[in-house]
């Protein structure tokens, strides 16, 4: 099996297998964003620069179902927290100047985090990362930017069943997360009181009020293990 | 839909979290428990957004064509189905039964 970078332990066939996902969900995405309303230059502009799919993907979500566009921004927020705890987990193992870790924080995901983090050698943490990152940003970025265009030509959206894409993709990204019973039971009440809610609070709440069985069940952990 | 001043304001946001975690909080400093709340606050409301994408419109609850979709897109989801297959079956599911 050949390496890239020579000397680590990422493989070809995972850079391609993770290029390939990234290349396909971003014309996905942008798909779903062009069907929202938005103009083809305004999503390459939110690709280049959010730099995040579940964030962008949240705030459309958030204001499609009703919600006030300060709602869609707190919820694409809320997504995003992840990268910072993934990027403060690595950050001991990258470069000792804080402004080479300032520019690396811009392409903070989770598999070239997790495929970096695998290194034993702190050198090869690093070359991991950078190797990683440009095999995940740049078919990101050239898929959605394909797509933003193709989403001009496609007339009826939901003929073509595309409103049902979202929630497909979600659902297989929250998928590998589900491993264990504490997971499950937080993601299913989380979807229960959004659904018990949505026609109560006004748009977006439920939302942010689904974030509490997080909330609850790690106090509960915590009593149990105290 | 998303306008240039939220493509901004998310940017920031997004960029800000980003280089908290990694270039200005001392990564030693975050307790073990904060951790834990941080990385379960995303699958909530993941979950939250799914949740009313499938089963709701504009703050009602509605159930219609992409319900079936997106059943499908979840049982392919639980055998391990590439990504891009998932969605395009949710889609495709959806759209026959408009069809119908």
């Amino acid at each position: 099996m050949r390496q890239i970078p020579h000397g680590t332990s990422l493989r070809t066939g995972e850079a391609w297998a993770i290029a390939f996902t990234y290349f396909t969900v971003a014309i996905t995405v942008s798909l779903v964003h062009s069907t929202a309303g938005t103009p083809t230059w305004v999503i390459i502009a939110a690709t280049l620069l959010v730099n995040s799919a579940t964030a962008t993907l949240a705030y459309a979500a958030v204001t499609a179902a009703g919600g006030s566009v300060v709602a869609g921004i707190a919820g694409g927020w809320l997504t995003s927290t992840r990268f910072g705890v993934l990027a403060a987990a690595l950050a001991p193992r990258l470069w000792p100047q804080r402004w080479k870790r300032s520019l690396a924080a811009f392409s903070a995901f989770d598999p070239n985090i997790a495929l970096a983090n695998r290194e034993e050698e702190d050198e090869n943490v690093r070359r991991v990362y950078v190797a990683m990152s440009l095999w995940l940003v740049l078919p990101w970025w050239l898929g959605a930017s394909i797509g933003a265009v193709l989403g001009d030509l496609v007339s009826d959206p939901k003929a073509l069943g595309m409103d049902a894409m979202f929630p497909a993709l979600f659902i297989a990204i929250i998928r590998p997360q589900l491993i264990t019973q504490r997971a499950r039971l937080i993601a299913f009440s989380g979807a229960a009181i959004a659904l018990g809610l949505v026609e109560i609070l006004p748009g977006g709440l439920p939302f942010l009020v689904a974030a509490l069985p997080a909330l609850l069940a790690l106090r509960g952990s915590e009593s149990e293990n105290s | 839909m998303l306008t240039w001043g939220v493509v901004a304001v998310l940017a920031v946001g997004v960029y800000g979290q980003r280089a908290l975690g990694m270039a200005l909080i001392n990564p030693a400093r975050i307790s073990h428990r904060s951790r834990q709340v941080l990385a379960m606050v995303p699958l909530s409301i993941l979950c939250a957004v799914t949740a009313l994408q499938t089963f709701s419109t504009q703050g009602a609850l509605v159930l219609d064509a992409r319900v079936a979709g997106i059943a499908a897109a979840a049982a392919l989801t639980w055998k391990r189905t590439p990504m891009f297959v998932v969605v395009i079956v949710a889609a495709t599911v959806t759209a026959a039964i408009r069809l119908i």
